[in-house]
């Protein structure tokens, strides 16, 4: 029987972990993950799980550790944020260049400077084109079920890439909530053994990983790179839904579709916010205006055909972000969906919206008026500049 | 010395004959010699550097070794090894993990994951091969580049004015102060020395054992090819490079140097130093010395001794 829980979104984290018992656990604290390395410590020490941990020295060994483990066959997982990743990303990039399928949990923080520890997806999204999977999720039974589903993901032969199941710093690390704790038989039963035979290191098969390559091979492996995101694309809602049937439970795969179907204008959210949007999305049905809320999942690979069948045809959009894309002087997945929206020759106005940067609130008053910009923008035919939503 | 040729001669080369090392290169020399002592049941990491760059790890689909070979970045040899053996140590088979890496991934930007490795006792075998800097890169200096040496980092004017201003990194030293279990400096120009060393280090099952091997480099020191073995023999013979292991913490000199030859004679032969002076040359003796007197100071008895 599945147990229930109140506890906050880390251990939600240590706890999916718990029930997939990977082989190989690094990890190097940093505000806000630290708690997902000591309660997976604490679990290793008790013998709950059978799980190798070895507190690295620097988040750049955590995901060296797992490279190794990994192509030695095992089943790894770190997790980290912010400063943290950066470190990382030299054996970040190269894990999907690998195509090893690691497991790593990103607790969003903001980049500095200014000096900061607090909440925002700035970290993840910097490197949201080094070839891993990144899922976004929204509260704390979405982190539990999401790490879990992420392995049965990255393992799948189609697939074979690294993922992060990323979601808000303090927001939802450090707030509890009610989480039910699937039975471990169960997930057992979800998740196959992960045989890799695409790269190994073992003396029985001796095999050279990674001789000096030649462009022309350099393209291949980019070629399939590229295919195999668009694999998970498919995967992701196949697990999604193979994951329903065994807890009742189902996030929508790539994006999730609230009241957009007969809607006029479309609110696209990614993370914790989405739950104040979802409250701003009913106040302004009940006043009359006919809105929905596109709450992105998936952001690699990007849901595009998704995001074009819900978007293509409103009256008008507008896509909150908590983060900035320097440069274009608006948020990064602002830049995504009107990417995306591009072949679906109907074109509509938009709002490009930032808030909530450095862990400030985003709140239901924020998005109302939000929801009421992009209604203007219908009437004014317009594309106004981004809105900052302040406190 | 027998036990050593029949090491040798008994177990299977595993290195790709054809590699593209200069010609008399030294390192490839050591790696062979290792690779044959570690045989086969062996993963071994060469990261960027003059091994990868000769072949080691392969072109294209062609494998340099017979054994599982991969290319590490240059700075995460050691952590990636440890979870190789992470991962090993689970599933309950015994394994050699061992590191084949020059001094640029070891001394410099390799340091911290080697560093954290040693400390967690992580069960690796560390292998530097020192050939004081980025030789295959261009001859850029490193930390472990002896003082006053020409690189293309560190260049020389005219007036012979120039060359690495700082003492070469003391690092077996560093190493040997993280108490690991096993830590031997080494030479190609003593075999029978590091075959015994590499066979100790094999026997570590708790924690990291390191090697580090002296290779003057032929092309970018300036050495005739010929006097390869020559020139590695009197970096040891004039004290310049020590043999020496440290075992559980007791210090030991493996070749005793009691009537050591001038380090002139060591720097005489390589082009590097060609614009040194008097007083340079001094200056680097005099660190030997000191250099010298301090590890007799550690070490609990001598060892064989090598007079010529």
């Amino acid at each position: 029987m599945p147990k229930t829980d109140v506890i906050n979104g880390n251990k939600a984290a240590a706890v999916a972990v718990s029930l997939v018992e990977p082989d190989v656990i690094a990890a190097y604290p940093i505000t806000p993950q630290s708690s997902i390395v000591e309660y997976l410590t604490q679990f290793v020490i008790n013998n709950d799980i059978d799980s190798y941990m070895s507190e690295v020295e620097s988040e750049h060994s955590a995901m060296s550790v797992l490279t190794g483990a990994s192509l030695s066959g095992g089943r790894t997982f770190t997790a980290t944020a912010s400063q943290g990743l950066s470190l990382m990303y030299e054996p970040y990039f190269r894990a999907s260049t690998l195509r090893l399928p690691v497991v790593m949990a990103v607790t969003n923080r903001e980049m500095i400077s200014p000096q900061t520890v607090w909440g925002g997806p700035q970290d993840s999204l910097s490197v949201r084109d080094a070839g891993w999977l990144q899922i976004y999720v929204e509260d704390n039974q979405e982190i539990l079920d999401t790490i879990i589903q992420a392995y049965r993901i990255a393992e799948d032969k189609k697939v074979l890439l690294p993922i992060n199941v990323c979601f808000d710093g303090f927001y939802l690390t450090h707030m509890t909530e009610k989480v039910e704790i699937p039975d471990k038989q169960d997930i057992d039963r979800f998740l196959p053994e992960y045989n890799p035979e695409h790269i190994i290191l073992d003396s029985e098969k001796p095999m050279a990983v990674d001789p000096l390559t030649s462009g022309y091979l350099l393209m291949e492996y980019r070629e399939k790179h590229l295919k195999a995101q668009q694999e998970a694309l498919k995967l992701i809602e196949e697990v999604d839904s193979l994951y329903e049937g065994i807890t009742g439970r189902s996030y929508g795969g790539l994006v999730e579709n609230y009241k957009c179907d007969d809607a006029d204008y479309v609110i696209v959210t990614m993370g914790s916010m989405t739950g104040a949007c979802r409250e701003a999305v009913d106040h302004k049905r009940n006043e009359g205006l006919k809105v929905g809320l596109l709450k992105i999942r998936a952001l690699r690979p990007f849901p595009k055909q998704k995001v074009m069948e819900i978007i293509s045809g409103k009256k008008a959009f507008g896509v909150v972000d908590r983060n900035v894309s320097f440069g274009w002087d608006t948020g990064i997945i602002y830049q995504e969906v009107k990417s995306a929206l591009y072949d679906s020759k109907c074109y509509m106005p938009s709002v490009p919206f930032i808030g909530g940067l450095g862990g400030e609130d985003i709140t239901i008053e924020h998005f109302e008026d939000a929801i009421v910009k992009i209604h203007e923008a219908y009437q004014n035919e317009n594309n106004p500049q981004t809105v900052w939503l302040k406190n | 010395m027998r036990e050593t040729i029949e090491t040798l001669s008994n177990n299977k080369e595993l290195i790709s004959p054809g590699i593209s090392a200069c010609v008399g290169c030294n390192v490839e020399l050591t790696l062979r010699t290792v690779m044959r002592v570690l045989g086969p049941n062996t993963i071994i990491a060469i990261p960027p550097g003059c091994m990868g760059g000769v072949g080691v790890v392969g072109w294209n689909k062609k494998s340099g070794a017979n054994v599982p070979v991969f290319f590490p970045l240059l700075d995460n040899t050691a952590s990636m090894l440890a979870g190789i053996k992470a991962y090993y140590k689970k599933i309950g088979r015994d394994i050699n993990v061992v590191a084949f890496a020059g001094d640029g991934a070891s001394v410099d930007c390799g340091f911290q994951s080697l560093s954290g490795a040693a400390e967690r006792n992580d069960n690796i075998i560390y292998i530097c091969y020192d050939n004081e800097g980025y030789m295959n890169t261009g001859y850029q200096r490193s930390a472990s580049t002896t003082r006053g040496a020409w690189t293309s980092t560190t260049p020389v004017s005219k007036e012979k004015v120039g060359g690495k201003k700082q003492h070469k990194k003391d690092f077996p030293m560093i190493m040997a102060m993280h108490d690991i279990p096993y830590m031997a400096t080494a030479s190609p120009a003593y075999i029978p020395d590091l075959v015994n060393k590499v066979k100790k280090a094999m026997e570590v099952k708790e924690g990291l054992a390191y090697i580090h091997v002296l290779n003057p480099c032929l092309t970018g020191w300036g050495i005739k090819p010929n006097e390869s073995i020559e020139v590695s023999r009197l970096s040891v013979q004039t004290r310049f490079f020590p043999l020496y292991e440290v075992v559980n913490g007791d210090f030991k000199l493996t070749v005793d140097i009691k009537k050591p030859k001038p380090v002139e004679q060591y720097i005489n032969k390589i082009k590097k130093f060609s614009h040194l002076s008097k007083d340079d040359i001094e200056e680097i003796q005099n660190y030997v010395d000191k250099k010298w007197n301090k590890l007799k100071m550690s070490c609990v008895e001598g060892g064989r001794n090598d007079e010529q």
